[in-house]
């Protein structure tokens, strides 16, 4: 089953067109890559998807509803999460604050919002346990987000998203900036919640991408250019001379 | 219909002054990205610099020259001593300083040339009124559309055909670049803020001959400047000069039939305008 | 919360002893009105510089009440918290989709447009000089005329905003106020819808504002125009700023040390702005942070300590 889907979605910025016409299927329950040089159009993509902005065309389709132009905090509550490149949490935030704001945004209930204590809504507190649980940060959670190191805050980006108990998990490039040892957690961590949660994952990282995915995409200058297995995808011609080549070079 | 076309005459006069404000006052904003709440005290201080230079030696063109290059030293003065320390501090902290400036000058007015405001008379050849053919008209004020008109374009020159007013123009986009460039990025905000302080001095030079002087203009000023940078975008000349025409002009038609509202409805043409195009006139932030 | 409302209350106690009741009144009053902007300044990260307009447009509404229709103080009071609500659901309407410089801008100009309504709606304002008789009308045969007991009236009125904007910033949405202050993006992206939250923190602070503006206005009986000019919002700006806008208790030290101030200089001198102005000077340039933290360079931290 498709549980995510773009038909033909372009977005340009004035003469600049950063996707052009990607349609794109993602089944249920897999790990998609989406790979492609800088500039590729990917954190575009993923723009798009979260409803950062909406697509100058196409639509997007998610669980059978078409959801093109919802705006991101209304994503958030449909069962898509994500997280940034670029490190984006909430620095004076102790880690489980960071978790807790956003396992209370897609918690059942805001009953309370105004008046009760934040300490009483256990449903959200359990998630936002949960989620530094499984990214490994459970020992750290009275620390604050800027005090903590780099690699740590990836961890907790990712913590942010899962925390939100989504149904499909954008990844915007998990492993940016880390140490080989560092990657080498944050892999197992990803390899971790396969199989819970639809993944999309963008990734510069070849070794990564090709022992975790399930299917990939390449994107290059906007467009998809091919997709298939990672068996597929090493062996396609255009793929390697529009990428791979680039990085054998 | 002549008092009508006099009217909206008396808009444009205005309404160039307050694009002179407004531009001076997004070149700060712009580029130092401070809110400068000072801006309309260096107003005041222009107009009251101008009468009394005049006086004093009793020659008004020596006094429009000398008096707005005193409040561009002035402004020096404020970004080199001040302002300069607290480009890291928050916009909090930048505010609470210029507003205490603003409180600091607005008082030294009222101390050194009293708490009564005056009237003080255009020079001898721009007296009395000119023929225009459908009404006759203050000759003081086409004057003051002419200077306006003039200093406007020469900012327009400026910023456009010179080297230091593009990186001026960089400096709003992207104050990294233009850092990257190796160009002095201090000296670049001592200049913008003198320049801003400028036209805010000779919008106060200017004004003076027709509304004279009263310590509490500056005030009066400042949410007016406000209004032209929100609607016309920060350091957006077309933006300033058209928002600045807009309200002059609305101002002056306001004030002939219903005189009370004449300053409300600038304001009231900001919210208007607003609600109807949250992005401001030019597709602003 | 032990300490700090040990302290209050003492503060309460004594305040009547060291200063007139008027002033000690006007602590608390003001101190209201700064609890209102600090969820705007401190939690949400917004610098509003128009809180007057929420202040002076509810004592305006509710002493026009209480002067020409003899409405009772309860009432004049509920009505002031919904007008400084209602004027600020407008204002943050047309505020909370700009930004940065364009926000404070915006948030100044909009408090032009009320002050020069005010200025020049003379009928009713009464213009520049002030809209005197704003009556202290008795309450359940308890008489406000008497200074301390309006003033034990003005304490209690604060103790209860005090306890309810603490309930308010330990919820979930003083938690969501705050995740917008530390970033904004991530906090729509989680699902918050950001420029709806900021509203509410809009109306919140002008619900505070407008029961703050009414208590002034029955405190001296009289709205003067400065109560709905830009100088209040610089004011309440700068009391929040030297108490350290980073907690709940900081306006409240704030309005201690700015009444205090102003009104001992505003005895000795006319042209005391001109003090007050040389003082958000130095503050900006040397005390950064606040007398909060200046005390704690002072080494008086145990005094303070939570």
């Amino acid at each position: 089953m498709k549980i995510l889907e773009t038909r033909k979605i372009t977005k340009s910025f004035g003469a600049l067109t950063a996707v052009n016409g990607v349609s794109l299927a993602i089944e249920a329950g897999s790990l998609h890559s989406i790979i492609g040089p800088n500039g590729a159009g990917k954190t575009t993509l993923f723009n798009l998807l979260t409803g950062t902005f909406p697509p100058t065309s196409g639509s997007i389709i998610f669980d059978q509803k078409e959801i093109t132009g919802t705006p991101a905090n209304r994503i958030a509550h449909l069962g898509l999460a994500r997280s940034y490149q670029r490190t984006t949490v909430f620095p004076a935030f102790s880690l489980f604050d960071n978790a807790w704001v956003a396992a209370f945004a897609t918690g059942k209930s805001w009953n309370g919002l105004m008046w009760k204590p934040s300490g009483g809504f256990p449903e959200a507190s359990e998630r936002a346990r949960q989620a530094l649980h499984d990214v490994g940060l459970e020992g750290k959670s009275t620390q604050l987000a800027r005090e903590i190191s780099h690699g740590e805050q990836r961890q907790l980006e990712l913590a942010i998203a899962l925390a939100a108990a989504p149904r499909v998990l954008l990844l915007d490039e998990p492993a940016a900036g880390l140490s080989p040892d560092e990657t080498r957690k944050m892999v197992a961590l990803v390899r971790a919640l396969k199989g819970r949660y639809t993944i999309v994952l963008i990734e510069h990282k070849m070794d990564i991408i090709m022992s975790v995915s399930d299917r990939i995409s390449v994107m290059h200058f906007g467009s998809l250019i091919a997709e298939g297995t990672p068996g597929e995808i090493q062996k396609n011609p255009e793929v390697r001379r529009a990428y791979l080549g680039g990085v054998a070079a | 219909m002549s008092f009508v076309a006099a009217q909206i005459l008396n808009g444009i006069a205005t309404g160039m002054l307050y694009a002179l404000m407004g531009l001076g006052l997004s070149l700060i904003t712009g580029i130092l990205n401070i809110p400068n709440f000072a801006h309309g005290a260096l107003f005041a201080v222009g107009a009251y610099l101008l009468a009394t230079v005049a006086v004093a030696i009793g020659n008004f063109w020596i006094a429009l020259l000398v008096a707005p290059l005193g409040v561009a030293l002035l402004g020096l003065a404020i970004e080199y001593v001040g302002i300069r320390r607290l480009y890291a501090a928050g916009h909090d902290y930048q505010l609470l300083f210029t507003f205490g400036l603003a409180l600091i000058i607005s008082e030294s007015i009222i101390l050194i040339w009293g708490p009564i405001g005056s009237s003080y008379l255009p020079p001898e050849v721009l007296r009395g009124g000119a023929d225009l053919g459908f009404t006759m008209y203050p000759k003081y004020r086409l004057f003051v559309m002419l200077a306006a008109g003039l200093l406007v374009f020469a900012t327009w020159l400026f910023l456009e055909k010179t080297r230091y007013g593009a990186i001026m123009r960089a400096g709003i986009e992207n104050k990294e670049m233009v850092s990257l460039l190796g160009i002095d990025i201090k000296m670049l905000f001592t200049v913008a803020f003198a320049l801003g302080a400028y036209l805010a001095g000779i919008a106060g030079a200017l004004i003076a001959p027709i509304r004279g002087l009263n310590p509490s203009m500056g005030v009066d000023m400042l949410g007016i400047a406000f209004v032209v940078v929100a609607l016309g975008g920060l350091g957006n000349l077309l933006g300033a000069i058209a928002a600045g025409l807009i309200i002059g002009v609305a101002q002056a038609l306001v004030a002939a039939y219903w005189t009370e509202a004449s300053t409300v409805v600038i304001y009231a043409v900001m919210a208007v305008v607003l609600l109807v195009r949250p992005q401001g006139l030019f597709g602003i932030r | 919360m032990k300490r700090p409302f040990i302290l209050i209350m003492v503060a309460i106690f004594l305040l009547p002893l060291a200063v007139r009741p008027a002033i000690a009144s006007e602590i608390w009053i003001f101190a209201i009105f700064g609890l209102g902007l600090n969820l705007l300044l401190g939690y949400t990260g917004l610098l509003s510089f128009g809180q007057s307009t929420f202040f002076g447009s509810a004592a305006y509404v509710a002493g026009w009440l209480m002067k020409i229709h003899g409405v009772n103080a309860f009432l004049a009071l509920g009505i002031g918290v919904g007008v400084g609500a209602a004027s600020a659901a407008v204002v943050g309407y047309l505020c909370v989709q700009r930004s940065g410089l364009y926000f404070i801008m915006l948030t100044f100009a909009l408090n032009q447009l009320f002050y020069f309504t005010a200025y020049q709606w003379t009928s009713v304002t009464g213009g520049e000089d002030g809209m005197p008789g704003v009556p202290r009308p008795a309450l359940l045969g308890i008489d406000f005329k008497d200074p301390l007991i309006y003033y034990a009236f003005v304490s209690l009125l604060f103790l209860f905003c005090l306890w309810l904007m603490k309930r308010i910033v330990e919820s979930p949405l003083g938690k969501i106020l705050q995740a917008i202050r530390e970033n904004e993006v991530r906090a729509e992206a989680v699902g918050y819808n950001v420029p709806r939250f900021k509203l509410l923190a809009f109306v919140i602070g002008g619900a505070f504002s407008g029961l703050a503006g009414v208590l002034y206005a029955m405190l001296f009986g009289i709205v003067p125009l400065e109560a709905i000019s830009f100088v209040f919002s610089g004011n309440v700006v700068f009391a929040t700023l030297i108490g350290g806008s980073g907690s709940l208790y900081g306006p409240v030290i704030g309005s201690f040390v700015f009444i205090w101030l102003s009104e001992s200089m505003s005895t000795v001198w006319a042209r005391w702005p001109l003090l007050l102005g040389m003082a958000f000077v130095i503050v900006v340039l040397f005390l950064r942070g606040g007398v909060v933290e200046a005390w704690h360079k002072l080494s008086l931290k145990f005094f303070l300590r939570k």
